[in-house]
């Protein structure tokens, strides 16, 4: 069974008077323990649907099944659920609380789901990052940032792990080793990883790449493995 | 505890924030509690201070006060009043105007005097039996009396100018009413006249032989020579009518005498002094409870004397100080802060003692008169008001009205602009703080969608949201306390006085006399916290508090995830 079926999936935004179709009759399996890059210039619905995946929108239209569930006939408090057990969330601005140290920053995760401070800082410890857990994210580099980020979206061994264009703020070289590090820590703890980019050198390196245009699948390069 | 570091770490973390949000809120409470204080204080001492008959356990005083109209009436009926003439105000006038000193009987010149002089101000002076009259009317539990004079100190050199007037020569005539010769006189008196050979006709009769010296007829009706029967009669009257008419010229005569002289120096001070029923240590005109230091009169009623804060500071007495009152001398036994109005007064004595002081034995000018309940005080006013028309009863409220000065009028502003002033520094302050929450909830739409995104859910965002609200709320409480005491403090040590005076009596300016009697007692400012005041405070801050995290968290709940992260810091 596969981990995600998406059916005719769609999102409209209303701006005013025009509707916007920033997804339109996406259909698309994911299965589990693969890494996905969802390719495609800005606006082209990659965000849109990473989070619609993660369950924090819903579709417009159509259908999103994740481990068999529905996510569209979820109430609000499951879909909540969801993503504190089942997704990480890894984002382009890294989204760590400011008034929290990197290792508050993964508690902010671990402690709802009832993880203990030392796990989280086991995780820091795996981004190599120990040594800096005390430090504010204002004083971490954006590839420290980010790191913690990785941390913090791993920190419940989550079944997916979903990055929004988690390189774009970040160097080639530190870029390069962020995916790098994802990718590893993603295997090694068995979770899918679905990221969005724009950066066609960084979508190469998923073994299955999803491009979108305008809201619609473009194509699929890559096939699913068996 | 991760969300308690959290909460504690968006506090300390965002100061500027939260200092912004504490001082504000912190101001506001120290606001309301400054001014809920400060009104404490206000009516505090408007209670001790203007509350004049409750601090003497007295619902009602019923005195005799002189009308502005020359209408009669007065001192007679049931009070019986000073020596039962009529005209009580020609009597206040006549008994304030004894204060001109008659030098004259203050010694030799030169020599140096003291002297009181005791008036009875504003109020008549009746019999003391009147409170039995009024104890024995329905709904009252008792009454004692109370005398209250305006005494008027004056010491000074007698001085000495002397005058010399020159008196007229004056011729009196002078009629005089013989007595009535006896029976026996009148027999020697016709055998002497026979003797004389003056021949006399018999009188009328023996009995009202008398009427016969008023017209000349019995005497002069002889009809013989008038000298010789003039000589006759000189030589026969008895001795005792032998002169019954006379004339007498004073001589003329130089007098001198020492006159109203213009330069001395003699002061006057004027105070008031009380005569106090000091058996009746609960009720009467000063009471136990005003005593702030030393005791009460003692029950024996010696020469002891009471005497009030102000006098004593500005006369530097204090306890077991002597006080001479015209050669008798009174120990201070206590110093006492009566409150204003009404009777109240400087110096206190024991009421036998004034009364032989002031020549006014068994007299009082006041009744004081405790309902049985309070409930019973305006029908006993009226039940007194029936028996003793003349008299005047006061209550609490009545005898307040006549109390200014600053002190009312801050009272009356506290009440009036302190509530006012309470209310918008509390709606400021929650205002602030409900804005400071709303705003920085705008400021963290991104964050509070990341914790969404996290996983967290509706609940526990909202949750961590109104509970910051309510630290600073708790935190404002602390420091707006904090501040309101040091207010309040700062008040009690450095509060400006306020002053509250006491007119009573009537001023006779048509008359030329005035027995305005003026108390003046200053009250310094303080602002006593109470637990009340502080749970007010702190109620504020917390719902202030609450209302913030209300405003933030409802923003909070609005907000989708999805939505929330894609704004844009």
């Amino acid at each position: 069974m596969s981990l995600y079926e998406l059916s005719g999936v769609a999102r409209y935004f209303q701006r005013g008077p025009t509707t916007v179709r920033a997804l339109d009759d996406v259909s698309l399996e994911i299965e589990p323990g693969e890494f996905v890059a969802l390719e495609g210039p800005s606006g082209s619905g990659k965000t849109t649907l990473l989070q619609i995946l993660g369950a924090l929108d819903r579709p417009s239209a159509g259908t999103v099944t994740f481990d068999g569930r529905d996510l569209v006939e979820q109430p609000d408090s499951a879909l909540a659920e969801l993503r504190l057990r089942s997704f990480g969330f890894v984002f382009q601005q890294f989204n760590l609380i400011p008034t929290l140290t990197a290792l508050e920053n993964v508690e902010a995760k671990l402690a709802p789901a009832g993880g203990t401070r030392e796990r989280a800082l086991e995780l820091l410890a795996e981004v190599g990052l120990a040594e800096r857990a005390d430090h504010l994210p204002a004083h971490l580099s954006g590839g420290e940032q980010q790191r913690v980020a990785i941390a913090r979206a791993l920190s419940v061994e989550p079944r997916v792990v979903l990055a929004d264009e988690p390189t774009g703020n970040l160097d080639s070289a530190t870029g390069g080793e962020i995916i790098d590090l994802l990718a590893n820590l993603a295997a090694e703890h068995g979770s899918t990883v679905i990221v969005a980019t724009h950066d066609a050198s960084l979508a190469s390196r998923a073994p299955r790449r999803v491009a979108m245009r305008d809201g619609k699948l473009a194509g699929i390069v890559g096939a699913i493995p068996a | 505890m991760f969300y308690l570091r959290y909460l504690r770490n968006e506090l300390v973390r965002r100061r500027t924030r939260t200092i912004v949000t504490l001082v504000g809120l912190g101001l506001g409470v120290a606001l309301v509690v400054a001014i809920a204080s400060l009104s404490k204080g206000l009516d505090r001492a408007q209670h001790k201070t203007l509350d004049p008959l409750a601090g003497i356990g007295t619902d009602l005083t019923v005195t005799l006060q002189p009308q502005q109209q020359q209408n009669g009436g007065f001192g007679g009926g049931n009070f019986g009043g000073p020596g039962g003439g009529g005209g009580g105000n020609r009597d206040l006038i006549q008994s304030n105007l004894s204060v001109l000193t008659d030098l004259s009987k203050l010694g030799k010149p030169g020599t140096h005097f003291v002297h009181d002089f005791f008036l009875p101000g504003t109020q008549l002076t009746f019999q003391q039996s009147a409170a039995q009259q009024i104890a024995s009317l329905d709904g009252v539990q008792k009454a004692t009396t109370g005398l209250t004079l305006l005494a008027e100190h004056q010491e000074g050199i007698v001085p000495k100018i002397v005058a010399t007037l020159k008196t007229q020569a004056k011729t009196l005539t002078i009629q005089r009413n013989l007595p009535r010769p006896s029976a026996q006189d009148f027999a020697k008196m016709q055998a002497c006249l026979q003797k004389l050979g003056v021949s006399i006709g018999r009188p009328q009769t023996q009995q009202n032989g008398g009427s016969g010296f008023g017209g000349g007829g019995s005497f002069g009706g002889g009809g013989t020579t008038r000298s010789a029967d003039r000589s006759a009669f000189q030589k026969c009257l008895p001795a005792s009518l032998r002169r019954f008419r006379t004339r007498v010229t004073t001589p003329s005569q130089t007098l001198k005498q020492v006159l109203n002289p213009p330069q001395t120096n003699i002061s006057t001070t004027a105070y008031t002094i009380g005569g106090v029923d000091q058996t009746s240590p609960t009720m009467g005109v000063v009471t136990t409870a005003q005593v702030t230091k030393g005791t009460f009169l003692s029950p024996a009623g010696g020469k002891e004397a009471l005497v009030a804060t102000s006098y004593a500071a500005k006369h530097s007495l204090k306890v077991g100080s002597k006080l001479d009152l015209n050669g008798t001398t009174f120990t201070v036994v206590g110093v006492v802060s009566p409150p204003l109005g009404g009777q109240g007064a400087d110096v206190y004595l024991p009421l036998k003692q004034l009364q032989t002081l002031a020549n006014e034995k068994n007299l009082a000018n006041v009744v004081l008169v405790h309902a049985k309940s309070s409930s019973d005080v305006a029908k006993v006013k009226q039940e007194i008001q029936a028996a003793l028309p003349e008299a005047q009863v006061a209550s609490s409220k009545d005898v307040a009205d006549t109390i200014s000065g600053s002190l009312v009028d801050a009272s009356n502003l506290s009440h009036d602009l302190g509530l006012a002033l309470s209310i918008v520094a509390a709606v400021a302050a929650f205002l602030l703080a409900a804005l400071l929450a709303l705003s920085s909830v705008g400021k963290r739409v991104r964050e509070l969608g990341t914790l969404k995104a996290l996983g967290w859910t509706q609940r526990m965002v909202v949750r961590q949201v109104a509970a910051e609200s309510l630290a600073t709320g708790i935190l404002g409480g602390i420091v707006g306390i904090a501040l309101g005491v040091a207010v309040a403090v700062a008040i009690d040590e450095f509060g400006p006085s306020l002053s509250a005076s006491s007119s009573t009596g009537t001023d006779f300016a048509n008359l030329g006399v005035s027995t305005v009697r003026t108390a003046t007692r200053s009250v310094s400012l303080s602002a006593p916290v109470g637990i009340t005041v502080l749970a007010i405070g702190f109620g504020l801050a917390l719902l202030g508090g609450l209302i913030a995290g209300t405003a933030g968290a409802l923003r909070a709940a609005r907000l989708r995830p999805a939505d929330a992260l894609r704004q844009v810091e």
